[in-house]
């Protein structure tokens, strides 16, 4: 990997790059939660605390010193801001309060609505997730699992849903897996027009 | 003890039998539960994907302004997804008027406001601070006689706020479990993760997550893991035989949230504590105790 921090970078080999705010700019903007990584003080404890910290291409920590070199690719693209599980052990931890989890999941949105797709698995299973809420306002499990598994296409999706059916069936065995489709809740329509202003109100690139 | 139960998505499909046994305890407990007419899905951790911040926040304010005006009573969650959310959103519309301003701006839509009054907390903080170990004890009719049972804690059950209970070190869990006469072992990895909601697309990294949380249970001589999540005993139960088979461990470990050791200790009925919902059956285990 390029070398863009640490004692071995050389701003002299590419001066243009080297305080290069705009991007950093960008997400204390328009990213949720972005601007709370000023606060970061590159301690490292969020990384060291961090349940898949071994699967993710860059850390935390890593993530938000990229952010103000101005590594926008790097940041957007990158595996781990979509492999933040929400256990909130970076952020009971870190000394300078930065709500770990809410930046990653800000730069997570924010990457998706300009067209990046760092894991693509959690990016359609969330949005058949989201789609729920927005259709019924509540989650019907086996609803979104089926649209996640069918959302790879007919043949895929019926792989994936035999490879899942001990376990459906399981759950159906033990009642433990609603029969009936999920029927809105009775405000759905008020709800939806919520969703709709929140979205254009709100951050997060929204077009 | 009256509170406005909000059971979330899930304690209606794969986690009903944390529902039916907690409605069993409650009975014994003297805890009324009402249901918050018309709520909605909180968003969980997953809702990032589509929703933005704003339209999370509004997700968990509108359960809250209509608690407001269905009584005001505490929101009682036992899904500790869904207590993170409330709780969290909660905070910052009482800490932030700006943004009180700006979400009760969206629930306008639907002709609710939201003052910023309500409560929200998780089972376990009332189930301890609110009745109390003493009352639990007292309620015990067959003791889990030395029962060693593994008190898995989690991720969101504390974190981030650790309102009632150690963000590090939690202890509230265990004392109920030792109430109900069984041993809580020492179980170092009862905070870890189990991988949430990235489960079921994630599934290599979250078998390992998984098998780690189970092996230290077993290897500290747990026969059963309690816990007070819907995620994690799913992720922990349904998933066992799958780790089983991709890791080469051979797991069979029951996984029940601690209200159902509760019934059972209480003496209800193996249907009201909801054992026949279990994929790996307690019963052999609770037999023995």
């Amino acid at each position: 990997m390029e070398q863009v921090v640490g004692p071995n970078y050389d701003p002299q080999a590419n001066p243009r790059k080297a305080y290069d705010q705009s991007f950093a700019r960008e997400v204390y903007q328009k990213v949720d939660a972005g601007d709370e990584i000023k606060m970061c003080m590159q301690c490292g404890v969020c990384a060291a605390s961090c349940p898949l910290k071994d699967k993710m291409d860059l850390s935390p920590r890593k993530i938000f010193t990229l952010i103000r070199a101005g590594q926008r690719e790097k940041v957007l693209s990158s595996q781990a801001i979509m492999l933040c599980t929400s256990c909130y052990s970076c952020k009971v931890r870190c000394p300078r309060k930065v709500p770990v989890v809410d930046v990653m999941h800000g730069l997570a949105h924010y990457a998706l609505r300009q067209g990046y797709k760092p894991r693509e698995e959690t990016a359609l299973f969330g949005d058949k997730f989201w789609g729920n809420i927005y259709r019924l306002g509540r989650i019907d499990e086996k609803d979104v699992a089926n649209r996640y598994f069918f959302g790879h296409g007919i043949g895929a999706g019926i792989k994936m849903a035999l490879d899942n059916r001990d376990m459906g069936l399981g759950m159906l065995l033990k009642k433990r897996m609603k029969l009936l489709p999920e029927r809105p809740i009775k405000n759905i329509k008020a709800l939806r027009k919520m969703l709709d202003k929140a979205k254009a109100m709100g951050k997060g690139g929204a077009a | 003890m009256n509170y406005f139960l909000y059971q979330g998505c899930s304690l209606e499909a794969s986690g009903v039998h944390y529902m039916i046994s907690l409605e069993a305890i409650g009975k014994v407990l003297g805890m009324t539960f009402k249901e918050i007419e018309d709520w909605n899905c909180c968003g969980a951790s997953i809702s990032y994907v589509g929703g933005n911040e704003l339209s999370i926040e509004v997700l968990a304010a509108r359960n809250m302004a209509l608690a407001e005006a269905q009584g005001g009573m505490d929101i009682l969650a036992p899904c500790s997804s869904c207590y993170i959310v409330l709780n969290k959103v909660n905070h910052k519309l009482q800490e932030k008027p700006e943004l009180l301003a700006k979400v009760n701006e969206v629930l306008a839509e639907g002709n609710l406001h939201y003052s910023g009054k309500i409560k929200v907390r998780h089972l376990l903080d009332v189930l301890f601070n609110d009745v109390g170990v003493d009352k639990i004890k007292a309620a015990v009719k067959k003791p889990l006689q030395g029962l060693p049972v593994a008190g898995y804690v989690g991720c969101q059950t504390v974190r981030p706020y650790g309102e009632y209970d150690s963000v590090e070190k939690p202890v509230i869990q265990d004392k109920i479990i030792e109430a109900l006469g069984a041993v809580a072992v020492p179980f170092p990895k009862k905070m870890r993760c189990c991988g949430s909601g990235l489960f079921l697309t994630e599934l290599d990294y979250c078998y390992e997550l998984a098998r780690d949380i189970l092996k230290d249970a077993v290897d500290n001589g747990g026969r059963i893991i309690s816990t007070a999540c819907p995620m994690c005993q799913m992720n922990l139960e349904a998933y066992q035989k799958r780790i089983n088979k991709a890791l080469g461990t051979n797991f069979k470990i029951p996984v029940v949230f601690i209200t159902q050791l509760m019934a059972v200790a209480f003496g209800l009925s193996k249907k009201e504590a909801a054992l026949d919902r279990l994929l790996i059956s307690a019963d052999p285990v609770l037999k023995a105790a």
